[in-house]
């Protein structure tokens, strides 16, 4: 392989990314080692087994690739603002769309969600820690590995660029020579193994470190819909192991599961990555539910309308949501018997989401109401993401859908449902809970221009798509002529992306402005709020709860405060606590380094780096680390400085 | 620590009885994922393009005797745990001893059977239906190498240290991971090999 | 528990030959499809279920027992599903 083939050449854009990726890794160096940081970043993050740590590490990363994922999107925007541009040409506008779509998705709203459930479950359930810490960080730079595996692409070897669901026969290597679609199946394999092992990480947290009297009908509402959500990644997530893996034979070893000929069904990549892609869609928007009924039940003042029927329809969610995939592909030409099964299905689903829009609306029923940040976020969120759904409900009907299928009407659908159902989700849920974390809260009026812009920009950028999607203009199409008359209303959506762009500015603005100015809490509660994370300090101590409470209601912390209900009833006792580790970094690294080589073929590397990936196992097997313990005095002393007595 | 002294010994802490908790839903991932391969090989089987079809390169004895193996070392290694429970740990070590090696007959067996068809011109790139084939087969196949290393390494472990929480606890959750192989096992016999030669 | 002698191992072990042997029915006698199929269908899955209870100890596990049947009884409606579902968009569906 040459050099000007290894390195993706002639596009200016690209030269300035490159001289931006240098120059921003250079200063990261120079900054650390001038400040004298490596020891702490070292000590405190990179080896971190705390589950805070990792939920911070998780959403740092989240947010920056929803930096990568919104260029892109501004990028796609620019391009079709008018008839004829000439922004981008055809493939570089393929690589673009295909890059934001699974930024978006899998390096964006999965760890933002993780990083959250990372932060809230061992706290919402009172526990110390997740069930295996050290699971937790291997989990964690899995996902690292893969997520920068799969950003420099862009750079080195060329992007995907066959969309973000990778149709085959356009995704192999007859079609796709470039190592782009290589990138796409190692990095997002490496990712998927780590979002698997969380998956069961936190299933038996939840099922197995619950405070005492904390029944299963006790939990708070979003420890439900994240165990809700790990159930579906464990069954979900094998199957694009799998569907992936086949790719990888397709493409570097020549075998035929997806070819035109000898046998091949090229369709059946499509209906393997749906079977994984559409209980996936319900991995980022279950979450999401939780933490609206945590946010909407805080802010009515009451608790959550309907807890159990809640739960009867996640459950019923997850199972459904297993039973529809196929409409996706209604257009494949299939008989009807299948899609009229896959019509019904896809209709039923409907029916538990409508019954929680309703729960959430008896919430806020008659409740006092407080309009913060994270509540003005909740309430956009139910009449946007009731627009998605109706929409959704109108693609669902097969016969119909020959008319939407992969138009604009589908992009505009599908952004309806994830933004409101995800990202204002995420948002909202990082306004909630980051007093908790940092011991202050992110300033409420910059948080409140931020949310007006994103919520009216966002519906000038993505209505028109309705439109546009009626009038026939496809997705994925890199420009249009000024006699389709598409012009004025993709005018309109971009110059609504431009505001979308302005408010995530503005967002992230607050967090540094907060940072520097924002007054700090003094308690550990300021939202007045229901469960038990808001039961022990801000910052959070790294054993979470000196004393385990004693959980005897829902809301136990609420009755705590209103009704003097006892919740911390034990003594102060010696903490057993994980010891930090270096491995799961440098399995990270490890697994970096062989996915690179397996992308582009280098199979002596590769063997050499997969034989290290064995070896870290081993290492892993024949260790015997059974943490350390924290000492009464110690605690009482952290106890103490938290509570700002004087020693 | 938190000790229950009345459970067996890889249940006693509260850790290790979460990791045999959290191994049964690994598991359950790992069902899901042999039931997409299978739903592949189900849907790719007739499709053999210019290459030969199943019935005319399945061999049914070689297939039996890896059987015999798998479904035998399945037993053996249920002793080894029977023999840990009761704190011997030299049958213990004999059992396991005789587990490996029957998995490592058992896999010497499967590369002498893939050696044939690509010598017979059945290789993964010949069709969609042997693609297939030798991934199913072939992931199976590595799920058994990975055992093998796995159950040496606790092995040695063991005789290091003796039956401890830590040992035992991983023993027997090898004893899962290895008594779920031959689940698998039973599904490619039945429906690949004999429903391929039917 | 701590009885010398493994019946439940060695009851599981005679039973997993026998079913494979009764399996192997299918190709030494000529039957129609459905009949083979059934065969092969019954004694897969008791051998699976031999493995699960006389191997694997699925029910031992007092304070997980629930969750283990739930386990898996989700991963075979999903694995089922995924096995059945593809047949059914990729090969039925177009009869």
């Amino acid at each position: 392989m040459k050099w000007d083939e290894f390195f993706v050449t002639g596009e200016p854009m690209i030269y300035g990314a490159m001289a931006s990726i240098v120059l921003v890794s250079l200063a990261i160096l120079v900054g650390l080692t001038y400040f004298k940081k490596w020891g702490y970043l070292w000590r405190e993050w990179l080896t971190t087994v705390d589950h805070k740590k990792i939920g911070i590490m998780y959403i740092l990363s989240a947010l920056v690739m929803l930096f990568r994922g919104g260029v892109d999107a501004l990028m796609m925007r620019t391009q079709l603002a008018g008839p004829d541009m000439k922004f981008l040409d055809a493939q570089h506008y393929n690589e673009v769309f295909t890059t934001h779509g699974i930024i978006m998705i899998l390096f964006m709203a999965m760890p933002f969600i993780i990083g959250l459930m990372n932060v809230v479950i061992p706290l919402q359930i009172g526990a110390r820690d997740v069930a295996f810490p050290r699971l937790n960080a291997v989990s964690f730079w899995l996902f690292f590995s893969g997520a920068m595996l799969f950003n420099i692409s862009f750079v080195i070897g060329g992007s995907p660029d066959a969309g973000w669901t990778a149709y085959f026969p356009l995704a192999s290597l007859e079609l796709s020579p470039t190592v782009g679609n290589n990138f796409y199946s190692i990095a997002l394999q490496i990712a998927g193994i780590g979002t698997l092992m969380t998956g069961v990480n936190f299933i038996v947290t939840i099922l197995k470190m619950r405070a005492p009297g904390m029944k299963l009908m006790r939990m708070p509402m979003f420890t439900w819909s994240v165990l809700i959500t790990c159930v579906i990644i464990v069954f979900a997530f094998p199957v694009l192991t799998v569907a992936l893996a086949l790719m990888m034979f397709d493409r570097m070893f020549g075998a035929q599961f997806f070819t035109m000929a000898n046998g091949g069904m090229d369709m059946l990549w499509a209906n393997l990555f749906w079977v994984w892609g559409h209980p996936e869609v319900y991995i980022v928007v279950l979450p999401a539910f939780g933490i609206y009924s945590e946010i909407i039940s805080t802010f009515s003042r009451k608790n959550l309308y309907g807890y159990k029927s809640m739960v009867i329809s996640m459950v019923a969610i997850s199972l459904l949501s297993f039973l529809v995939w196929a409409h996706h592909f209604y257009t494949m030409g299939h008989g009807a018997m299948v899609n009229g099964f896959f019509s019904v299905t896809t209709m039923a689903i409907a029916i538990p989401t409508g019954v929680k829009i309703f729960n959430w609306l008896f919430t806020l029923h008659k409740g006092r109401i407080q309009f913060t940040t994270p509540m003005l976020y909740s309430l956009a969120f139910i009449p946007i993401f009731t627009i998605g759904g109706v929409t959704g409900v109108m693609l669902a009907m097969a016969s119909a859908d020959y008319q939407y299928h992969n138009t604009m009407f589908l992009v505009a659908h599908f952004h309806y449902v994830l933004i409101p159902g995800t990202v204002f989700a995420v948002i909202a849920g990082m306004y909630y809970w980051f007093p908790k974390l940092f011991g202050f809260r992110l300033n409420e009026r910059l948080g409140k221009l931020a949310f007006w812009l994103i919520a009216i920009c966002f519906n000038v950028t993505f209505l028109p798509l309705f439109f546009l999607g009626l009038k026939g203009m496809t997705r994925r199409m890199y420009t249009y002529s000024a006699s389709t008359g598409f012009g004025p209303l993709n005018l309109l959506a971009t110059i609504g992306s431009i505001g979308l762009a302005i408010g995530f500015a503005v967002l992230v603005y607050s967090i540094y402005w907060s940072f520097r100015y924002e007054p700090r809490d003094t308690t550990s509660d300021p939202w007045d709020a229901r469960t038990l994370e808001w039961a022990t300090h801000s910052p959070v101590p790294e054993y979470n709860f000196a004393v385990t409470p004693n959980v005897k209601s829902l809301d136990a912390f609420w009755f705590w405060k209103k009704d003097k209900q006892p919740l911390f009833e034990d003594k102060i006792e010696e903490i057993h606590m994980p010891n930090n580790n270096g491995q799961p970094f440098v399995l990270g690294v490890i697994f970096f380094f062989f996915g690179f080589f397996m992308i582009f073929s280098w199979w002596t590397p590769a063997i050499i780096s997969g034989i290290a990936i064995v070896v870290m196992l081993a290492v892993r097997s024949f260790e015997r680390d059974h943490g350390r313990h924290i000492s009464v005095k110690e605690i009482n002393k952290t106890e103490q400085q938290l509570r700002g007595d004087k020693a | 620590m938190k000790i229950d002294k009345t459970l067996p010994l890889e249940y006693q802490t509260e850790e290790n009885s979460n990791r045999i908790f959290g191994f049964w839903i690994f598991l359950g991932a790992e069902i899901v994922l042999f039931s997409t391969l299978f739903a592949v090989y189900f849907t790719l089987w007739t499709r053999s393009g210019t290459g030969p079809s199943a019935a005319e390169i399945f061999q049914i004895k070689p297939v039996l005797l890896e059987t015999f193996l798998l479904l035998t070392s399945s037993f053996t290694c249920g002793l080894a745990i029977h023999a840990m429970r009761l704190g011997m740990k030299k049958p213990f070590m004999t059992f396991m001893a005789i587990t490996l090696l029957l998995g490592l007959g058992f896999l010497g067996i499967e590369i002498y059977e893939f050696v044939t068809y690509v010598h017979e011109g059945a290789t993964l790139q010949t069709s969609a239906f042997l693609s297939s084939l030798f991934v199913l087969l072939g992931t199976h196949g590595a799920h058994v190498t990975m055992g093998l290393l796995w159950g040496s390494g606790i092995m040695i472990q063991t005789q290091r240290e003796g039956f401890t929480h830590d040992t035992a606890n991983k023993s027997f959750i090898f004893s899962l991971y290895w008594h779920f192989l031959d689940v698998v096992w039973i599904f490619i016999f039945s429906f690949v090999y004999l429903k391929g030669l039917m | 528990m701590k009885q010398l002698f493994p019946i439940r191992h060695v009851m599981g072990y005679v039973f997993s030959l026998i079913l494979s042997v009764v399996a192997l029915a299918v190709i030494v006698w000529d039957m129609s499809f459905t009949t083979a199929i059934t065969i092969l269908l019954i004694c897969a899955a008791i051998q699976a279920a031999v493995q699960l209870f006389m191997f694997m100890h699925i029910d031992e596990d007092k304070s997980n027992k629930a969750s283990n049947y739930t386990n898996i009884a989700y991963a075979l409606f999903v694995g089922l599903v995924t096995i059945f579902g593809t047949l059914f968009t990729m090969i039925w569906g177009y009869l």
